[in-house]
């Protein structure tokens, strides 16, 4: 085996590897002895094929498997040889020249291939511990625990019925048909249909309608469609409803104490309250450390400038830009409504690309310093949270991840970067910086185009 | 003889143990027609093959009597036909004609 290195240009290698065609007749030969005992030919008993015989039948065969065979071993070595990692699978070209390979298999001539690939780049890692970071803080206040609370205790309202007309927030239980020129319509029926008044979630002019009804009542609304009504045959109609009302109730706040707290499975108002407080704690946390995630990737990006395999950020970037075109055709929007035009688009998310490829290749190689690894049990975790995506499914999402080795190894992914960005916020100097809410919740939306 | 008659007496070539171990005495083994002679069967193989023949035998193999659900059938006969070839002939079946 001849190699020869034909470019090295930047991370771009190019080889060119010779085989000789003695080196692979004698694997043939080797191989078809092992066959010998094997094959079974009519004409005669199994082990008792002459050899010749044996290249004349399955020569070719055995000739294109033992090339392929050689191919993927020689490349492994030659690159291994290198001592270089390569970014990707190295793509190998044998000559499209059928006539050439003809020859090869018949053993007549050496085997010439190249292989190309590009290599992953020296990372030097910046010192981890010499990383400033910021991290926003919020301390949750007593006054937002009690507004969290108390939205709670709003949402818990319930109605008691009244005598009398019905008002702005109270519920009104009616039947009601709807008539457009006098005919019904579908979705256009109801029987004992709950109404809050005032939450505008009918449409216009109908709850306006019902104020001041009362129990018993029997009503003739006149309203329109907005223009804009999700049933495209409605839109824009007039329509007018029969409305019999069977019963008017006004809303009633339940008490905030513990009997409250009990309905809602603690057992006192002060347990639920800590309860909130946590929660809201819990949120605020998290985005606390998505920002501070956001903040490291940064400075890791700015830390680490070398030379990023150029196929491995145009992979990322199809990718990308296949979500992005999909989105937007699913959308019905072109780049111009986004106030951009396409080719601007591509840089800014060829940028995008690169900028992952390169935290990609420089967390894994801290991870790898680190000795980072994920646990089945961690991997195992993340497969629950996935299948409980996707309620009433979770068996064939099960399934499907069991026949899919390589649908689990995306898993591991998010895992261990996770796992690196804590193994480099343990080791990295970091700050706490108080902030108020509203500046962490809108540094919080930033990180979403991340 | 001409050419189209000759592929008649000549079916094909027999590859087996047996016929592999008499090609060492430049011998070459083939089924031929059930009818076919000895004289045949040598101007037949000259013509194809382009060789000189020394001597011809030959061998009726008869079919074996089998048995399926009680109803008798028969495996057709074979002629088989060894060819001895002049010294310094040769002729390789494999590649076929």
């Amino acid at each position: 085996m001849e190699i020869t290195e034909t470019t090295s240009d930047g991370l771009k290698r190019e080889l060119k590897v010779k085989i000789a065609a003695s080196e692979l007749n004698e694997r043939l030969s080797k191989r078809l002895d092992e066959l010998k005992t094997q094959v079974n030919l009519k004409g005669f008993r199994p082990g008792k094929v002459p050899v010749d015989h044996l290249r004349k039948v399955y020569g070719r065969s055995v000739m294109a498997e033992i090339l392929e065979q050689t191919i993927s071993e020689s490349t492994q070595k030659a690159i291994a040889d290198r001592k270089e990692r390569p970014a990707f699978d190295p793509d190998i070209s044998v000559t499209e020249n059928s006539e050439e390979i003809e020859k090869v298999i018949a053993g007549d001539s050496d085997l010439d291939y190249t292989i190309s690939f590009e290599v992953l780049p020296e990372i030097k890692l910046t010192d981890l511990t010499k990383l400033k970071l910021e991290k926003p803080v919020v301390e949750v206040t007593d006054e937002e625990v009690d507004n969290s609370l108390k939205r709670i205790h709003e949402d818990a309202v319930s109605y008691k019925k009244k005598d009398g007309k019905a008002d702005d927030g109270d519920q009104v239980t009616i039947d009601y048909e709807g008539k457009i020129d006098g005919k019904a319509f579908d979705g256009g029926k109801a029987e004992d249909a709950p109404v809050v008044l005032g939450q505008g979630n009918f449409i216009p002019g109908f709850e306006e309608g019902l104020k001041g009804v009362k129990a018993g009542d029997k009503k003739t609304i006149d309203c329109t469609f907005p223009k804009d009504y999700l049933a495209k045959e409605l839109a824009g109609k007039k329509a007018k409803f029969d409305v019999a009302v069977k019963q008017v109730a006004e809303p009633e706040l339940a008490k905030l104490d513990d009997e409250f707290a009990k309905k809602l499975g603690y057992d006192t108002l002060a347990g639920l309250r800590d309860a909130v407080e946590a929660r809201v704690k819990e949120e605020y946390e998290s985005v606390s450390k998505a920002r501070v995630k956001r903040e490291l990737l940064d400075s890791l990006d700015k830390a680490h400038k070398f030379e990023v395999p150029a196929t491995l950020v145009e992979r990322e970037f199809e990718s990308v830009w296949q979500q992005v075109n999909d989105e937007l055709e699913k959308a019905g929007r072109t780049f111009e409504d986004e106030d951009t035009t396409e080719a601007k688009a591509r840089k800014e998310y060829e940028e995008l690309a690169e900028r992952r490829v390169r935290l990609g290749l420089v967390l894994s190689e801290i991870g790898e310093k680190a000795e980072v690894k994920i646990t089945d049990e961690e991997v195992n975790q993340a497969l629950m949270e996935r299948v409980q995506q996707f309620p009433g499914q979770e068996r064939e999402v099960f399934e499907f991840y069991q026949k899919n080795p390589q649908a689990v190894a995306e898993l591991r992914v998010p895992i261990f970067e996770n796992k690196v960005v804590d193994h480099i916020l343990e080791q990295a100097s970091v700050n706490d910086k108080k902030v108020s809410v509203d500046e962490l919740l809108k540094a919080g939306e930033e990180d979403e185009a991340a | 003889m001409n050419r189209l008659e000759a592929y008649d007496v000549i079916l094909s070539p027999a590859i087996t143990e047996k016929s592999t171990m008499v090609s060492e005495h430049n011998q070459v083994v083939f089924n031929v027609r059930r009818t076919a002679t000895k004289p045949e069967i040598k101007s037949a193989v000259e013509q194809l093959f382009n060789v000189k023949v020394k001597a011809v035998n030959t061998l009726n193999r008869k079919g074996k009597i089998k048995r399926f659900k009680g109803i008798l059938g028969k495996r057709s006969d074979v002629k088989k036909a060894i060819v001895t070839l002049e010294d310094g002939q040769s002729i390789d079946v494999t590649t076929g004609l």
